[in-house]
């Protein structure tokens, strides 16, 4: 890492580095670009996936937050910070054109916070309506519903998109049309069956032929990030169930993580015996669904229900262990909130057992069918290059041929003891997305097999502070849920409520991949690639 | 005679009692006035009544496939849910669409109707119980038949909706394609049985059905025409034109009440249609099992009733379009014209120039074995 | 010539996954059924004692339950389901103590997340595993739960019941 600090200095000479969690540099808006363009060009280490982009509001000063790191080894990273003073109109760079899956959260920051990014081709509101007062989660938003009435009135869409280009050192802006004139355009979702939630794409056809996909997201946004800055810690555990909800456990470690790391406490051996098995359990219930749903959006309905029954004897066991389903509330900081139950071992074990036997009987029922192999196959191609650029993890990133398993680079709980394999295709269509989701279920099972015998007796909670403080500071933790990396970010400054938290939600970057990939597709095939990519809304729309 | 004492339960009994005792009393033209309506009321209410067992029966067999239990509140095994939804259906309001053409718009369901009625009238339900007996029977069939795409296509067209336009012009393409491998699957037959008409052509199934006969050419005929009538039906998984996952519910999104009754009635009933005729084309119509030769055997199969061997026969293959509906994933438009285009079709003419090889050159099992069959 | 022998061999592969898939259904029609029939079965049923549907307050059989109605539940639920109202009375040795008036509870809007019961002192309160609480009306998803009358249990006195694990 010392020759990237040299780099650094030597292309941006007053950026201010500092040694903390991550290694963090600071620099002046006008520098960042052309700083995350060279340590994106880096050969040596390339730092070329975008985590987070984090909007934040410091008090004087908004800015932005980026966590850099490398798709080669994940587990080398770098934040860059950058801010404006200037809160009446604030202006950044956009760094669309370095890293794809900075478009959405670019607009996404530009909803919440008002800063507009230079060269973003497209300045909509993300997650907001345009004529949306204020911006919500500055630290000075006036929340008074008089602002922002409950509309009832349906209002058109308005598919012109403003943007501010620099154009030879001049700041131009200009507004953009989406769609063409005569585009024959479909609205698929918010209610439609097959876009698993509240999701809206804008589509245009030509024939049955997708030309164009416009991504409308935020139907269901809950602002669960603002409402975090006035709660608890342990409080705020449980929005965690509430994002995604199929990974709800692993979503809920990855922020007990985060504070765990941040305050310093030590979580017992057993505890995170549990919290390996029930998250590998948590995958495996995911997987099921996602093939559950992908089956339903091709059109067999009967793996549909194949996949809910077997998905049924997870839930059963969740429900007797921590007294839900869905939502079942197991991490708490330093620990776990239930022990395992008597014949927890009994059941997992019967449970590993049937679903081999099961997994041979999707393979055997639509797998191999040939007309899901058509339409599946060479279906929604996703290059390595763009799943890199869009960071698109999770099966599909892997799909795509990219190392990307954060329980591989970041070993996290228990993954560095247990023996699994990292499934990776390199096809990048719909059924290598569909194979590596069956196959990580052959290795949750693996994994659960290695730990179910060995869970050591002791604590199930480390004792902790009646009130989690943490230290001034920002802390980062990244977990591999169902869908991908999630992450939390934490700036802290001393409370017992964050200052500033952030959810990296992997399923905003499938989304903002379909476009992309459905380009030139038919439509029913959008329907199965968006099966494919799995991605779940509420995780979105946070 | 004789042969009315050795079938009592055939219900050519009755109606030719009907008729004798009509015409003993009421001149030429009010016995057949009378006759005409009895017929059209019974059609009607058997349109109804199978419409119902087969609604039922597909939302049992289909839950069984995927281990549930499927209807079962609604009386003993849930066995008056259909009646129950029938009624729902009835009750419903018709909710008028903005900006629709209205007049298209109500007339869509009724050729949707009409066509699989006129169609349902042309079946060979048992010995005597055919209303119109043509020698071009298998002809009328396939052109009244195809007349329901009208229907289909004006639901897309007047319904105002981008997903039912889809589904309405995915329903043409589809259509127009299938209808020639059926068409052509059941040419196939008419060579080897000589005949058009549905009476003769099950007459001279009593030994050997036309499926065996033609041994070869006629099991490939047989499996396309259940492949290309399956994919008349819309049913999956060549149910694209109402694609639940894609286009909502394709042509008949915007429809409600007795409309939609309409077309889901139609639905069913044209699984029942083309399964029936697969049952008189290829399995020997109403024709019990019979073998040269065994009296006794013949005796005993003659007395069941033609019916039950007609509904037994076509309950079968009802039951293998359920359970190819239920296996498979959906066809998607372009997989489905090159499943007919570069699959179908042109077995389909290979296959008519061998049926026509041999007939001609006596090769089917009765010139074979003429003692057997 | 193998353009020929692709279209055969496609043809017949096809097939044959297709019956692989059938055979696959033709197994399940024969399976047992999963289903599980509620209300039918609700004898029968078994919910797991770690479900959690409903806050009671457990009351022992001289109407006594173990709220100090010190509030940290309260406090500590993130969605304001719990209000604790309290009042101030003088025992008879003249002192000013704070005892439960109402412990009201609003089921519609509890989120389950059982910090309530994690952090209550004196564990007054556990999540029961009564799962039927449908109602006709929003205003009764709000609860008391303090019993009519009720007092703070003498300290001396065993726990009625012990904290859910």
């Amino acid at each position: 890492m010392e020759n990237i600090k040299k780099l650094i200095l030597n292309t941006v000479k007053d950026a201010v580095i500092e040694e903390k969690q991550k290694l963090t540099v600071t620099v002046d808006y006008t520098k960042l670009h052309l700083l995350a363009k060279t340590l994106r060009d880096n050969a040596e280490l390339p730092f070329d996936t975008l985590v987070f982009l984090t909007g934040m509001d410091r008090g004087e000063e908004l800015g932005v937050n980026y966590l850099l790191c490398s798709s080669k080894d994940l587990s080398k990273e770098i934040v860059l910070k950058t801010g404006t003073t200037d809160r009446e109109n604030p202006l950044l760079y956009s760094v669309t054109d370095l890293f794809e899956t900075a478009n959405y959260n670019e607009r996404e920051v530009f909803a919440l916070f008002g800063i507009r990014f230079i060269n973003n081709p497209d300045m909509r509101k993300f997650f907001l309506n345009g004529d949306w007062n204020g911006f919500p989660f500055r630290k000075d938003y006036d929340a008074n519903p008089e602002l922002n009435p409950l509309n009832l009135e349906s209002k058109d869409i308005i598919d012109i998109a403003p943007r501010i280009m620099e154009i030879d050192g001049k700041l131009v802006e200009s507004t953009v049309n989406i769609f063409e004139e005569d585009d024959y355009i479909i609205n698929i979702g918010p209610q439609h069956p097959s876009t698993h939630g509240v999701m809206h794409f804008r589509t245009s056809l030509d024939g049955e032929i997708v030309k164009k996909i416009d991504v409308h997201s935020g139907y269901i946004h809950r602002g669960i990030e603002k409402l975090s800055e006035t709660l608890t810690y342990p409080q705020i555990l449980h929005f965690t169930d509430r994002l995604d909800y199929l990974s709800a456990n692993i979503n809920r470690h990855g922020l007990c993580m985060a504070v765990e790391k941040a305050a310093e406490i030590e979580v017992p051996e057993r505890a995170q015996y549990i919290r390996t098995i029930m998250d590998e359990l948590n995958r495996m219930d995911s997987h099921l669904l996602a093939w559950a749903c992908q089956t339903n959006d091709l059109g067999a309905t009967t793996a549909f229900i194949y996949g809910m029954r077997e998905r049924e004897i997870i839930l059963d066991i969740f429900e007797k262990t921590c007294g839900g389903r869905l939502i079942i509330n197991q991490n708490v900081v330093g620990g776990v909130m239930f022990d395992i139950y008597d014949d927890f071992q009994k059941d997992v074990k019967s449970f590993i057992i049937y679903m081999c036997d099961k997994l041979k009987e999707y393979d055997r029922f639509f797998s191999h069918n040939v007309i899901a192999l058509g339409r599946m196959i060479g279906i929604g191609n996703l290059s390595k290059e763009d799943a890199i650029n869009y960071a698109v993890t999770g099966p599909a990133g892997r799909g795509s041929g990219w190392s990307c398993d954060i329980r591989k680079h970041i070993p996290y709980a228990l993954y560095d003891k247990v023996e699994f394999n990292e499934v990776i295709r390199t096809e990048g269509d719909s059924y290598a997305r569909y194979l590596n989701r069956l196959d990580e279920i052959e290795q949750s099972l693996h994994i659960i097999e290695q730990l179910i015998d060995n869970i050591p007796e002791g604590d199930i909670c480390a004792k902790t502070k009646a009130i989690i403080r943490l230290p001034e500071g920002e802390f980062y933790s990244r977990v591999e849920a169902c869908r991908g990396e999630f992450g939390v970010f934490i700036e802290s400054r001393g409370d017992k409520f964050p200052y500033r938290l952030k959810f990296r939600s992997p399923s905003m970057a499938l989304v903002s991949a379909m476009p992309l990939i459905c380009k030139n597709e038919k439509i029913s095939d959008f329907i199965g690639i968006g099966g494919s990519m799995d991605y779940v809304i509420p995780d979105i729309d946070r | 005679m004789i042969l009315n004492y050795s079938q009592p339960l055939e219900v050519t009994n009755l109606t030719s009692w009907l008729d004798a005792a009509l015409r003993s009393s009421l001149p030429e033209f009010w016995v057949l006035l009378i006759e005409f309506v009895l017929v059209g009321v019974a059609f009607l209410a058997a349109y109804a009544v199978i419409a119902l067992i087969l609604i039922y029966a597909e939302r049992k067999i289909t839950a069984f496939f995927q281990a549930r239990f499927g209807p079962n509140r609604v009386g003993k095994w849930g066995l008056l849910q259909s009646v129950a939804d029938m009624v729902k259906i009835l009750l419903k309001e018709i909710v008028k669409i903005n900006r629709s053409d209205r007049f298209l718009f109500f007339a869509a369901p009724f050729f949707m109707i009409v066509a699989s009625m006129a169609t349902f009238g042309a079946i060979a339900f048992g010995k005597g119980l055919h209303a119109i007996d043509f020698n071009i029977g298998v002809l009328y069939v396939t052109a009244v038949s195809s007349l329901g795409i009208i229907g289909v296509l004006l639901a897309g067209w007047s319904s105002n909706n981008k997903y039912s336009m889809i589904g309405a012009m995915r329903s043409g393409a589809q259509f127009v394609s299938y209808e020639l491998s059926a068409g052509f699957a059941l040419m196939t037959i008419v060579v080897l049985a000589g005949t058009m008409q549905f009476s003769t052509m099950i007459e001279g199934q009593r030994y050997c059905w036309n499926l065996f006969n033609g041994h070869i050419s006629s099991l490939i005929a047989f499996i396309i025409y259940l492949i290309s009538g399956h994919a008349e039906t819309n049913r999956g998984p060549f149910d694209l034109p109402e694609a639940e996952s894609e286009l909502t519910a394709g042509y008949h999104t915007e429809y409600s009440g007795l409309q939609f009754g309409f077309y889901y009635l139609a639905e069913y009933l044209n699984m029942f249609i083309i399964a029936s005729i697969a049952t008189a084309v290829f399995l020997g119509g109403y024709m019990p099992i019979q073998v040269k030769g065994w009296v006794a055997f013949n005796g005993i199969m003659e007395y069941i009733p033609s019916y039950i061997w007609f509904f037994g026969k076509t309950a079968v293959l009802i039951f293998l379009s359920l359970w190819v509906r239920w296996s498979f994933p959906r066809l998607r438009i372009d997989q489905l014209l090159n499943l007919e285009w570069k699959y179908l079709l042109p077995i389909n003419l290979v296959n008519i120039v061998l049926m026509v090889i041999l007939v001609l050159s006596g090769l089917t099992l009765t010139d074979l074995l003429p003692g057997w069959f | 010539m193998s353009s020929v022998s692709k279209y055969f061999s496609g043809l017949f592969t096809g097939i044959k996954s297709l019956l692989f898939g059938m055979s696959v259904t033709w197994k399940e029609l024969w399976t047992k059924k999963v289903t599980r029939q509620y209300p039918e079965n609700r004898d029968t049923l078994v919910i797991s004692d770690r479900w959690r549907s409903e806050l009671t307050m457990p009351h022992d059989e001289n109407n006594e339950h173990a709220c100090t109605a010190c509030g940290i539940c309260e406090m500590n639920c993130p969605n304001g389901t719990i209000k604790v109202i309290s009042q101030m009375i003088e025992t008879e040795d003249g002192k000013k103590k704070k005892i439960l008036d109402k412990y009201q509870w609003d089921l519609g809007m509890c989120t389950f997340c059982n910090l309530c019961v994690l952090t209550c002192p004196s564990d007054a309160i556990k999540f029961e595993n009564t799962f039927e609480n449908a109602v006709f009306n929003r205003e009764k998803l709000k609860q008391q739960l303090n019993h009519e009358g009720s007092k703070l249990r003498d300290k001396k006195k065993e726990p009625l019941a012990p904290k859910a694990e």
